[in-house]
């Protein structure tokens, strides 16, 4: 099996016990892979911050089983800081996290918590800074004098530097305009590949979703509502859209053109899928 | 969680206590105090265990509430308790005497109104301001009753708006903190073990972006504010006007009358006697 | 002669990051000339620091020009004898609504927020009443006047922010990233309310972003790039240049982007595409 990260009849519940009390995940499984990137969706209030928080032992599940490499994380609950090591969090808005005074040492802050010694922490800073795409320039400046999208990257490097295992992102690409965007999202690519390394993405947009993951799981009022590949997925906007969400405006082309009779086959939720679709299209001369 | 803490101990009702304006409750607030300081016999201090007594039902804040506010108290009332029974002499023949410690009905009596003294004030205040009143409504009230003061240039308004902007972000701080821990968690950061001085450099981490982000914050607000025309209460007109009303007066004539019964109650010479404590406090005749 | 809410000469600004020995200092706007009739819906597209942002503050003097004149209603804010009075009146004709909704908002209160502006105006009692309730009814925020802002989502908070806006009758508002720190449907709420405040109020709406589904919805796009204005028109002109917007760190809507790429493989398509039905006829017409 290629699963790193496992979650087994998963609960949580908010104030148990008070009149405040709040389902936010009800009886949750779901299991993800090595080398893949999965995405998560749902709309606000879905559950899906609060399963992320489950992941790496931030929150203590009410009931249900986290496995990681086939291991219960809340065994040992005093051990539980060792876990955030290997399921790396990257928080919504990551970059108020910055604190130190360059860039280099804030980067390093997760891997000498990890215990390494100076210059395995300067090797792993060096790496994560590359795999962010921090110029070597950036690194001694403070983090408080860089722009919106590199203080986003540099957040990013700080979790990127304890080399997780799985790497969880809640919203990284919040806020910042397309061409930021695609700087971050790209980048997750290849830390998946060359760490063969699980990463999970929560975002809101169905056009990041559709470019950039391999599976989709989707929540619903705090529970699965279902998983898939990114095609089996978005092949179904009548199931999307009951849960408050959306297909890309490109799916929704592609779906009108094949009802109208106009047979396009291939991924069709990204440009470029639809792009070849077409193009196959007249080339096998049905036009 | 941490966000989950409310804030002031406010309990919102509609009781003639919470319908009272913020004005008078400071000022009644304030001869309660005067009054609890004053008082000096049983008789006083019947009367005033009375008013809270009464305070109490009207404003229909549970018991339980009460209780848990005495909470606090109770090793410093028995330590003070325990001070002055012992290091009181009195005039008479000791109540008890064992070894070196000798206990005077003086001792215990002032042990008594001791105790009484800080329950009476604790509860009394709490029910009047912090229970039934919210903070933005005490700070209007502190800014209307302050601001003669504005004639000797001490700037009222200004530190009416410090105090309702620092309750408004109270709560987002308390969140942000929440979220800057769990990101440094994420990181190895460990809050909770070591020594001292690990600990307190623990803290950085969550520290710095804390100042960071309320700088920004600070500088972001003030310039919304700005932009929504504020230039301090120059020509500033308000929403809410505080207007006192008929049981505003029904309450401080009221308060003016215990008051005054404290003041008469005071004159009243009182000396302990051998009929001990208890028997005043029940049987005593004016 | 048109009627112009507000118009720009030539104007230009340089942050001053306080070193003297800086000799490279960018100007983060220069040379803009743009003219805004009253009550146009107007978007402002540009990425992260292109200067789009600066102009707004500009147009409220929050920041003062380094070069250029700006009119206001066709009064000069940028001259030596507007006093700080004049600032306060000019204020209180352009609203704007920042991006992170925690920041703007003072009061304790939904509605004594949404008051804030009014009382700084010294309007009556009975008129500021009138305004906060009519304002928090037109963003649907009635049942929430009594609530504290904290507790609201981030699209309710905005709400909120733009009624404290509206309440001060202002004749333009800017909208300055006010979407980007929220979730699609507070995102969607909050454009909604643009759209209904510049059709049913006859507010002039000026809604800076980088988002290009919210500008596709505009009346006219303004796209930003190095300080400098580097296209203007209507949405279906601005679109058409997807190849320039992309150089620029921007994206067109996935329509025409699916079209130009098609063109660039050699199939000869003609027609509009800016909207998801044009693009289906486009397509249908062409393919079948």
């Amino acid at each position: 099996m290629n699963e790193i990260l496992k979650i087994e009849n998963l609960s949580y519940v908010y104030g148990k016990g008070t009149p405040f009390e709040k389902v936010a995940l009800d009886n949750v499984s779901v299991s993800f892979e090595k080398g893949k990137i999965t995405g998560l969706i749902g709309h606000t209030g879905s559950g899906k911050s609060t399963l992320v928080n489950l992941l790496n032992g931030l929150y203590k599940p009410t009931s249900g089983t986290v496995y990681l490499d086939g291991k219960d994380i809340w065994e040992n609950p005093k051990e539980i800081s060792k876990i955030r090591f290997k399921v790396g969090l990257v928080m919504q808005y990551p970059e108020y996290q910055l604190f130190d005074e360059t860039v280099r040492a804030d980067i390093g802050f997760g891997p000498r918590n990890l215990g390494l010694s100076e210059a395995e922490v300067e090797e792993r800073v060096l790496e994560a800074a590359r795999f962010s795409g921090i110029g070597d320039d950036l690194l001694d400046k403070s983090p408080f004098e860089l722009s919106g999208g590199q203080k986003r990257r540099v957040a990013i490097a700080g979790i990127i530097a304890m080399r997780p295992d799985v790497l969880v992102l809640d919203e990284p690409a919040a806020g910042l305009d397309p061409r930021g965007r695609r700087e971050i999202l790209g980048s997750l690519r290849d830390y998946a590949n060359r760490m063969n390394a699980s990463v999970i993405l929560v975002s809101h947009s169905m056009e990041d979703m559709a470019h950039y993951c391999d599976n989709v799981v989707v929540m619903n009022s705090a529970k699965v509502y279902r998983t898939g590949t990114v095609n089996e997925i978005f092949s179904d906007a009548e199931g999307l859209i009951s849960v408050g969400l959306d297909v890309p405006m490109i799916s929704r082309v592609a779906k009108e053109l094949t009802s109208r009779g106009i047979a396009l086959e291939g991924e069709l939720y990204t440009v470029n899928g639809v792009k070849d679709a077409i193009l196959r299209y007249v080339k096998e001369g049905k036009r | 969680m941490i966000s989950d803490i409310t804030l002031g101990q406010f309990f919102p009702g509609k009781s003639p206590i919470h319908r009272l304006d913020p004005r008078t409750k400071i000022i009644l607030a304030t001869i309660f105090i005067v009054a609890v300081f004053l008082a000096s016999n049983p008789a006083t201090f019947l009367l005033l265990a009375i008013t809270t007594v009464v305070l109490i039902g009207i404003s229909r804040i549970s018991m339980k509430v009460i209780l848990k506010s005495i909470k606090p108290l109770v090793f410093i009332l028995l330590f003070t308790a325990i001070l002055n029974i012992l290091m009181t002499k009195g005039d008479s023949a000791p109540l008890l005497s064992f070894w070196v410690i000798e206990i005077y009905t003086e001792g215990v009596a002032r042990a008594v109104m001791m105790a009484l003294r800080v329950i009476i004030l604790i509860v009394g205040t709490s029910i009047l301001l912090t229970y039934t009143t919210s903070p933005i409504s005490l700070t209007d009230g502190l800014e209307s009753l302050l601001s003669p003061l504005k004639l000797i240039r001490i700037p009222v308004h200004t530190f009416a708006m410090m105090m309702s902007i620092a309750l408004r972000f109270i709560p987002t701080l308390v969140e942000e903190t929440e979220k800057i821990m769990n990101a440094q968690k994420s990181r190895g950061a460990d809050f909770t073990s070591g020594s001292l001085v690990k600990r307190a450099k623990a803290l950085i981490p969550l520290l710095v972006p804390l100042f960071v982000s309320s700088f920004k914050r600070a500088e972001e607000l003030a310039t919304a504010m700005e932009c929504r025309c504020y230039r301090g209460d120059k020509n500033r007109t308000k929403l809410v006007k505080l207007q006192y009303k008929g049981i505003d007066f029904v309450f401080t004539f009221i308060f003016a009358l215990i008051f005054g019964g404290v003041i008469c109650l005071n004159i009243i010479p009182y000396k302990f006697d051998s009929f001990g404590l208890i028997y005043d406090i029940i049987f005593y005749k004016v | 002669m048109k009627d112009y809410i507000i118009r720009t000469q030539n104007l230009g600004f340089t942050y001053d990051d306080g070193d003297e020995n800086s000799s490279s200092e960018i100007p983060a706007l220069s040379g803009v000339d743009i003219n805004i009739e009253r009550g146009e819906y107007v978007a402002i597209l540009g990425h992260n620091g292109s200067g789009k942002s600066t102009l707004a503050k500009l147009l409220n003097l929050i920041l003062t020009p380094t070069v250029g004149k700006i009119y206001i209603d066709g009064k000069d804010i940028t001259s030596d004898d507007f006093t700080e009075d004049d600032v306060f009146e000019m204020r209180s004709k352009i609203g704007m609504v920042f991006q992170n909704p925690d920041n703007q908002l003072v009061a304790t209160i939904v509605e004594e927020d949404v008051a804030f502006g009014p009382e700084n105006l010294g309007l009556p009692r009975e008129e500021i009443r009138r305004r906060v309730d009519s304002s928090l009814e037109l963003v649907g925020m009635s049942d929430y006047a009594r609530h504290a802002p904290h507790k609201l989502s981030g699209g309710q908070k905005q709400r909120v922010a733009i009624a404290g806006i509206i309440a001060m009758k202002p004749r333009v508002i800017i909208f300055d990233e006010s979407t980007a720190m929220l979730d699609p449907q507070g995102r969607h709420e909050v454009v909604d309310i643009m759209e209904r405040l510049n059709k049913d109020e006859g507010i002039t709406v000026i809604n800076i972003t980088h988002y290009m589904e919210e500008a596709a919805r505009a009346d006219r796009v303004i796209v930003i790039n190095d300080g400098k204005i580097a296209l203007d028109g209507t949405p279906r002109e601005v679109f058409a240049n997807v190849d320039k917007l992309r150089s620029m760190g921007l994206e067109a809507p996935q329509g025409n982007e699916l079209i130009l790429e098609l063109k660039h493989a050699g199939l000869n398509i003609k027609g509009e595409s800016l909207t998801e039905s044009e693009c289906i006829e486009t397509l249908f017409k062409f393919l079948s």
